[in-house]
């Protein structure tokens, strides 16, 4: 869970960027792959973003 | 060399030299360059354009376009986007000075998300899964305080999992602070209610084609 405000906000940032707005390319393989792919890889990217923003703290 | 799109655009400068500016018809999209075989899942490439995207929204409302669109030239823009631009023009002049906000908020009976182990087919589980995301829910009385919340604009609600509900607004770039202290009440009134008030975001549900 994200422990600050910032946190918050970069996480939902992030959570914007992949997962809302208009879908261009390759519609139906990304509306499949919604139930699974994308939220596997928004999961991995917020983890990866998590831990960039724990460690930049602690400098 | 390629772009990765971040929105639609009416004015090229809207979008320069924050972004690259690429004509498609008469309207703009704002791209990042990226080499042609950089992936579009690093992270430092989707800070930038998550940095991008916001620095674009200080200068004037946009269509958002969902990461992981990336083109090599106008012909190609025209060509993958050429459908939508009528609509996109008509929204971006109808919404030229209003942001999306979006409250999130956690149900109140989260639905387990369904196990893919247990369904004979992919069709099977697709539909159980649509129905344990559409049955969440939250309390009247939240979501009447919600709008409320939100008053004077153009509101969508949106199931975004079996756990958490959405209300997006349509608010007038002025109206923010507004908004955004009536959140402060809100959260006052429903000390319990997990919720989470943010933006301002480009036009993303609003400009979904159910919009």
């Amino acid at each position: 869970m994200p422990e600050n405000e910032d946190e918050l906000s970069l996480l939902e940032t992030i959570d914007h960027l992949l997962d809302r707005g208009v879908v261009i390319a390759g519609e139906a393989i990304i509306s499949i792959g919604d139930v699974d792919l994308l939220y596997l890889g928004l999961n991995v990217v917020l983890a990866n973003v998590d831990a960039v923003t724990r460690v930049s703290r602690k400098r | 060399m390629k772009w990765l799109i971040v929105g639609a655009h009416l004015r090229r400068e809207d979008i320069e030299p924050l972004a690259a500016a690429i004509t498609a018809g008469d309207l703009f999209l704002s791209g990042v360059e990226v080499a042609d075989d950089q992936p579009l899942g690093d992270r430092e490439l989707l800070l930038r354009v998550a940095r991008t995207r916001a620095e674009l929204l200080e200068r004037a409302t946009f269509v958002a376009i969902r990461y992981g669109f990336a083109i090599h030239g106008e012909s190609e823009a025209l060509a993958q986007c050429g459908a939508h631009l009528p609509r996109w023009r008509a929204l971006l002049e109808e919404h030229r000075d209003a942001v999306e906000m979006t409250l999130k908020v956690a149900a109140t009976e989260p639905r387990a998300r369904p196990d893919r182990r247990e369904f004979a087919s992919g069709a099977a589980y697709l539909r159980a899964l649509h129905e344990s995301v559409s049955a969440a829910a939250v309390s009247e009385e939240f979501s009447l305080a919600a709008e409320k919340t939100m008053d004077g604009a153009q509101r969508r609600w949106t199931h975004r999992d079996g756990r958490s509900l959405e209300l997006a607004a349509l608010v007038g770039r002025e109206d923010m602070p507004r908004v955004q202290e009536r959140g402060k009440q809100l959260k006052r009134a429903f000390p319990d209610v997990p919720f989470l008030l943010s933006g301002p975001w480009p036009l993303e549900v609003f400009a979904s084609e159910e919009g």
